[in-house]
């Protein structure tokens, strides 16, 4: 796995690093050093999110210990939104005359992807689902599928950005919260809105497990605008008591009462929200997946980062129960087990 | 024993026909839907040759079926328009009847209205209706829309792999059939024209300023065009239990990555021949078998040599009849997968190989040439259709007669 997040994700202990946090309703990434990763001529040329796609998938390689490249399988909700911005204003700018093809190439939802296989020379299946909340989960079903049609591995996983451009039009239909909001208090602050967030988030997935699994994914659901009635039911169905819960709950009032659903089905089990650690974007449940297979790998929780809890948290936990939903449309239960 | 796939319904709308029968139609009267943009705030509306659908958005709505309303841009109007087909053809009244899945593909969602809005949106000086805009500017949005309207819940997904996308739409619902995820799958694209890709493309070099001569040695590039197509996909047992129409197998797919560069293809076409190679290969056909080609063709300099090369090295001497139909509907990008699947579909329907327009002289790096005049009565019994993308994304499809 790895990651590159509003915290210090990408490289040293996660345990022990301190909470990044903001009171400007926008968390971005800490961006790396990429020169390790990526050729300087290259790197001159690529915008923001293809440099954290491109870095963190890299990482994920090297962490996995994997050297024969395979499946890649991506999602996304947005893109380069800096290079869907920059060539929607040369074309006016420049009257649709000497335009440079960089930023429309760059633009394409699926340009990260052409670049891991174009620096792996990886000529195996590649795909990118761009569909909000269900871009991640898409990408993941997808690399199940693999692995069971015998792919002996798949490199699976998410990326956004957040431009100041896109956080104003986004703040036009409400999506973020009016008054600035202290990140850490964000689960207290119950107001229309939550805070932007961004991050790249890759997995290896096998399927078969090993030493150095991370987790299990045993249980995987999605579901599309259900009713608070059929999201209940499904929630039961999906899995008996968990050892802890990670969910995604975000401080936004329109869309809480889907997480009351989630408290009254699990009364009593420990639960961590991860959205004042990386925000929320459409694919942030890559990130939470990542901070669940941290901590069922350690057999810890990252203490420094979820000061707010006064719930008793288990020393031990097996299993992991993760609910998340992107503005009440996209919802997503994924059951994690320690390997 | 993994499920057969079948399409049991076929809906499209592109510059050739609102309907499949109109595609047809103007398929065997050969002729193009190429002409000159009426719809985008181009200053290349004169200039750069386009297959634009025949109507302006507005008039849409009843194709639809949805009555005039903000907020449904013209790629989900299309790809509604194509889904109503769809659905009918396949004999589905409600697509709660049965557990299906929506696999929908788009390159750039609804830039066709954001763009015209874009600068008003990031302007807080200007407040309006346009605002009801602001969500069509993923490609999400068209997705749910259709799905809203028509009733998908069950799941979906939007892919973009450029040029690629709707064919692998159609695998990844393929796929899902196969692993018994569910039974019925609508699987296809929606693309509408946009300043934004003409200039894209056009910064690439890679337009031609007349009608685009898919692999002709005085090619120079690709025309857009736009549409939507959608096929009804259903595992075996499903449509044996529910006695459906079958219209074809789904018999071999195929998706690899050329890793090559982010634009171009290889000279030498490996990324189509493996695809190509692959996809025959799980349907369990040989190459003397092949009836027909649809190539991706989409007359740019670089991939009609890639593509040719790669029939060649798979073929040999013996390269099946071929030809591109990007002529008639332009590259419709995202829905082309699809509106080329369909095509397919008909080629076997009807025993028809379909033109490559505009086709005059052999590109001196082959020894091939396509298909130049209609062919009727032919017996076409399994098609590949090839779609690659940016990214060095490669598709391939083979569709075949479905005989029991």
């Amino acid at each position: 796995m790895a990651a590159i997040s509003p915290q210090s994700t990408f490289e040293g202990d996660i345990f022990s690093a301190p909470m990044v946090h903001t009171d400007s309703n926008l968390l971005s990434c800490i961006e790396p050093d990429y020169k390790p990763f990526i050729p300087g001529n290259s790197l001159r040329r690529m915008t923001r999110v293809l440099k954290i796609g491109l870095t963190t998938a890299l990482k994920c390689i090297q962490d996995s210990g994997i050297t024969t490249p395979g499946p890649i399988v991506t999602g996304t909700g947005k893109g380069s939104l800096q290079d869907t911005e920059k060539f929607i204003k040369e074309i006016a700018e420049y009257k649709e005359t000497a335009l440079n093809p960089t930023p429309f190439i760059q633009s394409t939802y699926n340009s990260v992807n052409g670049l891991i296989a174009l620096q792996q020379k990886c000529t195996a299946y590649n795909n990118t689902f761009v569909h909000r909340g269900f871009s991640f989960e898409n990408a993941l079903l997808d690399s199940m599928m693999l692995l069971q049609e015998g792919a002996s591995h798949t490199l699976t996983g998410a990326f956004e950005e957040i431009t100041k451009e896109h956080f104003y039009i986004k703040s036009r239909i409400g999506f973020w919260k009016e008054q600035p909001t202290d990140s850490r208090a964000l689960y207290t602050h119950f107001s229309p809105g939550t805070i932007a967030g961004e991050g790249a988030t890759f997995f290896t997935l096998t399927g078969t497990p090993s030493s150095d699994s991370y987790a299990a994914i045993t249980g995987f659901k999605m579901l599309y605008k259900p009713t608070a009635e059929k999201l209940s039911v499904a929630l039961k169905d999906f899995t008996t008591a968990p050892d802890l819960i990670i969910s995604g709950r975000n401080g936004d009032s329109t869309y809480e009462h889907y997480y009351e659903t989630l408290d009254q089905c699990f009364q009593g089990i420990p639960q961590l929200p991860f959205k004042h650690l990386c925000g929320e974007y459409d694919t942030a449940g890559a990130f939470g997946l990542w901070l669940a297979g941290q901590m069922l790998k350690a057999q810890q929780i990252p203490q420094q980062w979820f000061p707010f809890s006064t719930e008793h948290l288990p020393a031990n936990f097996n299993s992991i129960l993760f609910y998340n939903h992107f503005y009440g449309e996209q919802h997503v239960m994924l059951k994690l087990e320690r390997v | 024993m993994a499920e057969r796939v079948f399409i049991t319904g076929i809906g499209m709308i592109t510059a050739i026909g609102d309907n499949v029968a109109g595609n047809l139609h103007h398929l065997r009267l050969q002729h193009s839907g190429l002409g000159y943009s009426q719809y985008i705030d181009t200053i290349y509306k004169d200039v750069l040759p386009v297959a634009e659908v025949k109507h302006a958005s507005e008039s849409l709505f009843p194709l639809a079926g949805i009555p005039v309303k903000e907020g449904y841009t013209r790629t989900t109007l299309l790809g509604l328009a194509a889904m109503r087909e769809a659905l009918q053809h396949a004999g589905i009244t409600d697509v709660q009847s049965a557990p299906t899945g929506f696999i929908n593909a788009s390159t750039v969602g609804g830039m066709c209205d954001t763009e015209k809005l874009y600068f008003d949106i990031i302007n807080p000086e200007k407040n309006g209706s346009f605002l009801q805009y602001i969500d069509t500017l993923d490609c999400a949005d068209c997705t749910q829309r259709v799905a809203d309207i028509v009733g998908f819940s069950e799941h979906i997904a939007t892919i973009s792999t450029a040029c690629s996308s709707s064919a692998n739409a159609l695998m990844f619902g393929a796929r899902m059939i196969k692993q018994g995820l569910l039974p019925r799958m609508v699987c296809g694209g929606t693309e509408a024209l946009t300043r934004f890709t003409l200039n894209g493309f056009n910064s690439l070099k890679n337009v031609d300023k007349q009608f685009c001569r898919p692999f002709d040695q005085q090619r120079t590039g690709l025309n857009l065009g736009e549409g939507a197509a959608y096929l009804v996909l259903e595992g075996e047992s499903f449509a044996r239990a529910n006695n459906s129409r079958i219209l074809a197998e789904l018999s071999g797919y195929c998706n690899t990555n050329e890793a090559f560069h982010p634009t171009s293809p290889s000279p030498d076409g490996d990324g189509a021949y493996e695809a190509m190679k692959m996809a025959l290969a799980m349907s369990g056909h040989s190459l003397e078998e092949v009836s027909y080609i649809n190539v991706h063709g989409t007359a740019t300099l670089n991939n009609d040599v890639s593509e040719g090369k790669a029939l060649e090295r798979l073929f040999g001497e013996n390269v099946p009849l071929f030809s591109s139909t990007k002529p008639f509907t332009g590259h419709t990008l995202a829905a082309a997968g699809a509106i080329e699947a369909i095509y397919s579909i008909l080629a076997i329907q009807h025993g028809l190989i379909f033109p490559n327009l505009n086709f005059s002289e052999r590109m001196e790096e082959l020894n091939i040439s396509p298909v130049t005049t209609l062919m009727e009565g032919y017996p076409v019994n399994h098609v590949i259709s090839n779609s690659f993308g940016f990214g060095g994304n490669n598709a391939s499809l083979v569709i075949s007669k479905y005989e029991g």
